[in-house]
């Protein structure tokens, strides 16, 4: 008897990752989106024909400005960048650890618990304004910001995580007689890979945000000091192109986390409702 | 002929569950290379009894060994030399039917040349090799299952225990990866103590049938092979004898399913 004549196999699911991709529905998203650019820029354009430069500059004016940051402000978005990458690093790092700890050794949960609430209901801006009181260097300012408002969301996710490990898993892999670290390595880590993936792709637009507020504030280098001077200067133009480009930074971001997501989870079936 | 020492040993052992008596002096003894069924109905304990002789629950009387060691004091040195197939497949979702199987060999720490060569031939070995690949999402119930199977057996176990490994799947599907398991595992001489509730099972593939009732203890011992080449008794009457056992008819299916067993020898 062979197996091929038991009970047929689910097939696969009918789109082909080109399908997913490149699908009719994705087309039909993005075409959305560009019609919906377009209709921003012509209103931008016909607003700033009736209104001062300083209130809505022209579009041209807005893309002269975005291509004078790839010539001039390189540095500071390459600092920017740094900033967030670091913090977000050190955040996931860490943020698994405690959200690891909470879900493996009873004992300390509640206290670890505790703490990331107390921590998400503390307003950025307290962190900020209490983060210049207590450093001076402004890369250990924007580091801390990020990494307080960051690290809860690692860590309670990542605790949700080791909770919704299925019972069942754990008794199959201890009937191997597996060390603790074993354990950590061939089940919990991978599990709660998806876990931390998720948590990355819903906080970084969030963390961008978050590092231009704490560069305007305690900083003199990056993205948002420079949205500071712009401001400072009338320079409107810049505000705009700088926002311009913090848009499509987090759509790029988006788009690499997705394809990390991808590639990563990648044994996940796809589900498809009718 | 000397008498075979016995791989899996319980005895007077009792075990409670608050004031609840799951288990109840029990004793009895498996020797190598015997396929062993404990049957009984659903809340005999039969699960309690698996538990401890896997190490995951001391009892609180008597004594479990297991290769001559105390399964939950020794749960780390009975590791390669016990292994489970669970009621269902267990398979992790990230890892496909190949590294399913790897992951007792990777828990052995066995060199990655080494445990993927074993891998495929145990996927071989139990006709799954053309969806080496594949997650478990793209199998089906059965395939799942031999996936499961042979992750159990690859590590090479000397025994092997069974908790109704066979029971999720249709009749047809069970019937036929039950007889391919009991081949595999007689063909290698392993010990197997399997649980399940229903008695066809355990009269097609098992050598001793213990037959529980709650709290778990045991009612009858059957010897199927035997009573039935010796012509002591039929199949059917076997059948009846362990339902009666059990505390009525079989759960599962009526008694004429036993007729289309076939390997027992019954006919």
């Amino acid at each position: 008897m062979s197996a091929s004549r038991e009970s047929e196999p689910p097939r696969r699911g009918s789109k082909s990752l080109w399908r997913l991709t490149f699908g009719r529905e994705d087309w039909g998203d993005r075409i959305a989106v560009v019609v919906v650019i377009v209709l921003i820029i012509a209103a931008m354009e016909i607003g700033s024909r009736f209104v001062p430069d300083y209130i809505l500059p022209a579009p041209l004016a807005i893309l002269e400005a975005l291509v004078q940051f790839f010539t001039h402000d390189l540095g500071q978005i390459v600092v920017t960048l740094l900033r967030l990458a670091m913090a977000v690093v050190f955040s996931m790092l860490v943020g698994t650890l405690i959200g690891a700890l909470m879900g493996m050794l009873p004992a300390l949960r509640p206290f670890l618990s505790s703490l990331m609430i107390i921590d998400t209901g503390i307003p950025a801006l307290s962190w900020m304004l209490i983060a210049i009181f207590w450093f001076k260097d402004a890369e250990i300012r924007i580091f801390f910001i990020l990494t307080v408002i960051l690290l809860p969301f690692y860590a309670m996710n990542v605790h949700e995580g080791i909770r919704a490990l299925p019972k069942d898993w754990l008794e199959m892999v201890e009937s191997f007689r597996p060390s603790r670290w074993q354990v950590l390595r061939y089940l919990i880590t991978p599990h709660i890979a998806a876990y931390i993936l998720l948590t990355t792709k819903s906080v970084i637009g969030y963390a961008t945000r978050m590092v231009i507020f704490a560069e305007l504030i305690g900083a003199t280098v990056g993205i948002g000091t420079r949205m500071g001077l712009a401001e400072a200067t009338f320079r409107i133009d810049q505000v705009f192109a700088w926002t311009v480009f913090l848009v499509a930074l987090n759509a790029i971001l988006q788009v690499l986390v997705s394809a990390a997501e991808k590639r990563l989870l990648r044994w996940r079936p796809e589900l498809e409702v009718r | 002929m000397t008498p075979r020492a016995p791989l899996i040993e319980l005895n007077g052992v009792t075990r409670r569950f608050d004031r609840h008596i799951a288990v109840e002096n029990l004793s009895f003894a498996i020797a190598c290379g015997e396929m062993v069924a404990l049957v009984g109905r659903t809340g005999a304990g039969k699960s309690t009894v698996l538990n401890m002789i896997m190490g995951t629950l001391p009892p609180d009387r008597g004594f479990v060994r297991v290769a001559g060691l105390d399964p939950f004091a020794d749960f780390r040195a009975l590791g390669g030399k016990l292994a489970v197939g669970f009621q269902t497949d267990r398979l992790l979702p990230w890892r496909t039917a190949l590294e399913n199987v790897e992951l007792g060999l990777q828990i052995r720490r066995v060199r990655k040349t080494d445990r993927r060569a074993l891998a495929r031939e145990w996927l071989a070995r139990v006709k799954m090799q053309s969806a080496e690949d594949k997650y478990p999402h793209e199998l089906s119930g059965g395939m799942r299952q031999r996936v499961s199977l042979a992750r159990a057996l690859a590590v090479d176990p000397e025994i092997i225990l069974l908790d109704e490994s066979f029971s999720q799947l249709d009749h047809v599907t069970s019937k036929v990866l039950r007889t391919d398991f009991a081949e595999l595992v007689r063909s290698l001489g392993k010990t197997c103590l399997f649980i399940t509730h229903r008695i066809d099972d355990a009269l097609e593939m098992a050598d001793l049938i213990l037959v529980l009732a709650a709290p778990a203890h045991v009612v009858l011992e059957v010897r199927p092979r035997t009573e039935l080449a010796g012509g002591a008794a039929s199949a059917a009457e076997l059948q009846g004898r362990i339902a009666a056992a059990m505390g009525g008819d079989e759960e599962d299916g009526p008694p004429g399913e036993l007729v289309r067993t076939g390997s027992t020898g019954a006919r």
